[in-house]
């Protein structure tokens, strides 16, 4: 559990869905997370809570502990793992050898984890194949949540008076990791910049701790191709979080690797056209909305995105649409699948 | 600069992907495509060089020249689509029908085929890494056998 993690959003709208359902539910961590904003309980403390009537929900993003897997053998809830997939390890090579390592082993252990559990649920179908590749039979697809209540958070003013007039401002939301593929937003953004809109930004708002190398790789290429107006935000509060997206106008994924794609839906939340790279659950999550580049022609892309600024009819169209798709993913539409999936777990 | 037919895809029926390809051919072929430096080099070719001197390593092992996202080659968001204005119900009716079968008849042999893919490139990527631990124990020993004698 961490502050402004996807995942970890998703474990509370999840618990907040259940409460609303009429069911008990409380988290279990193995940390205490810092500045995180629900109640958490430490894992020692679950003894007192547990019963075979209940349901264990397991939220998987990366490995889990010796110490967890080993609690996981002896406690007696039927327990269901609820996928958010893990980023594959080559992507890690000569940046982070210790996260490189980790996310092996995670995904190793997802083949134990099918023998301890009762049911396998990915956030998109895509992570239920990757389950269905290791063996697991009883798999479902439980969408994120997207709580609009979430996002009802005054923007942080510093940002919105800093980037909201001039722009247009495209904007990446995600950890550096190189499965984004921030070269090729800065590339995109090259080309955009030179031919098509000089007065362009790039904001790429997320965290990039343990990403050093990526990072200075990143810079230095900023550097080498003399292409201002790309800002590396690093980790941003909720507030500055919602500034971003409030003064952005077209929301650009490059990336090679999502489970899901959390920043799609509030881009969709936010009204920017999205223009994403189609690999992994971005197309599934994106449905029939968005536009999805099948391959990476930089200057293509410049233009589209060029287009989407200036063509306003377009963009109306195209987010339109997004408001469509967002709704699928409301609370109110995740409820009844959700009910449907605990009603067919085996007793 | 030529791009690719399938390069985008719009899968929102109310917007035409072929007019928004030809309007984006359009504005490429009106642009200067000047150097962007003395030794000609594009920014792509920059990206690359940077990449191999200061993260070394590729981002998939270069001997498994296959890469995740080319496993899956399932067209989830291709559909059979033609835009006339006369017509339009009887149009879209067969559009439908044409579309239903296709992701019943094709659709789960390709998944089956992803499937394939992404499992035939995890032994790949396993054995890479065997074959490069391997090599790592041998020159080991090697240098370990050069100092004993």
């Amino acid at each position: 559990m961490a502050y402004g993690d996807a995942a970890s959003n998703q474990v509370l709208s999840l618990q907040r869905l259940l409460r609303d359902m009429g069911y008990g539910s409380e988290v279990f961590c193995e940390e205490q997370p810092f500045l995180f904003e629900g109640n958490t309980r430490s894992i020692t403390q679950h003894a007192r809570h547990a019963s075979p009537e209940n349901v264990l929900l397991l939220h998987f993003t990366m490995e889990y502990s010796n110490e967890v897997m080993s609690w996981l053998r002896r406690v007696p809830e039927r327990k269901v793992l609820i996928y958010h997939n893990i980023t594959p390890h080559t992507y890690f090579a000569g940046i982070n050898g210790p996260l490189a390592e980790a996310a092996k082993r995670g995904r190793r252990q997802l083949s134990q984890l099918r023998d301890l559990t009762a049911a396998g649920w990915g956030v998109s179908a895509f992570n239920c194949q990757e389950l269905e590749e290791h063996g697991w039979t009883n798999l479902d697809v439980l969408p994120i949540i997207f709580d609009p209540k979430r996002y009802a958070v005054r923007p942080d003013r510093t940002i919105l008076s800093r980037y909201e007039a001039d722009g247009p401002n495209i904007l990446f939301v995600g950890r550096v990791a190189p499965n984004k593929c921030f070269e090729d937003l800065v590339l995109t953004f090259f080309y955009l910049k030179r031919w098509i809109r000089p007065d362009a930004r790039l904001l790429l708002v997320g965290a990039h701790g343990g990403m050093e190398p990526y990072v200075a790789f990143l810079e230095r290429l900023v550097d080498k191709l003399h292409v201002p107006d790309v800002t590396f935000t690093g980790h941003v509060s909720n507030a500055e979080l919602m500034a971003y997206y409030r003064c952005s106008h077209v929301y650009l994924s490059m990336s090679e690797h999502e489970g899901f794609g959390v920043p799609l839906l509030e881009s969709m939340h936010f009204e920017l056209p999205i223009v994403a790279y189609a690999a992994a659950a971005i197309p599934e999550t994106l449905g029939e909305c968005g536009a999805l580049i099948n391959e990476k022609d930089y200057p293509a892309i410049a233009e589209l995105i060029g287009l989407l600024i200036e063509d306003e009819g377009l963009r109306d169209t195209m987010l339109a649409g997004q408001r469509r798709r967002l709704e699928s993913f409301l609370p109110k539409s995740v409820e009844g699948r959700l009910e449907e999936l605990l009603n067919a777990l085996p007793p | 600069m030529t791009v690719s037919k399938g390069w985008l895809d719009i899968p929102d029926e109310q917007v035409d992907t072929e007019k928004i390809m030809q309007r984006v051919r359009a504005r490429l072929a009106s642009r200067d495509i000047a150097p962007l430096d003395e030794e000609d080099k594009t920014p792509e070719a920059i990206a690359s060089a940077l990449w191999r001197a200061m993260i070394g390593s590729s981002i998939d092992n270069q001997d498994v020249p296959i890469q995740g996202r080319d496993c899956d080659v399932v067209p989830r968001n291709y559909v059979i689509d033609w835009r006339v204005p006369i017509l339009g119900p009887i149009h879209a009716a067969i559009r439908r029908v044409i579309n239903a079968e296709i992701r019943r008849y094709v659709l789960p042999s390709l998944r089956k085929q992803s499937y394939l893919n992404r499992q035939v490139l995890r032994v790949l990527n396993d054995l890479f890494e065997e074959n490069e631990r391997l090599h790592q124990e041998i020159r080991k020993l090697r240098e370990d056998q050069g100092e004993e004698s």
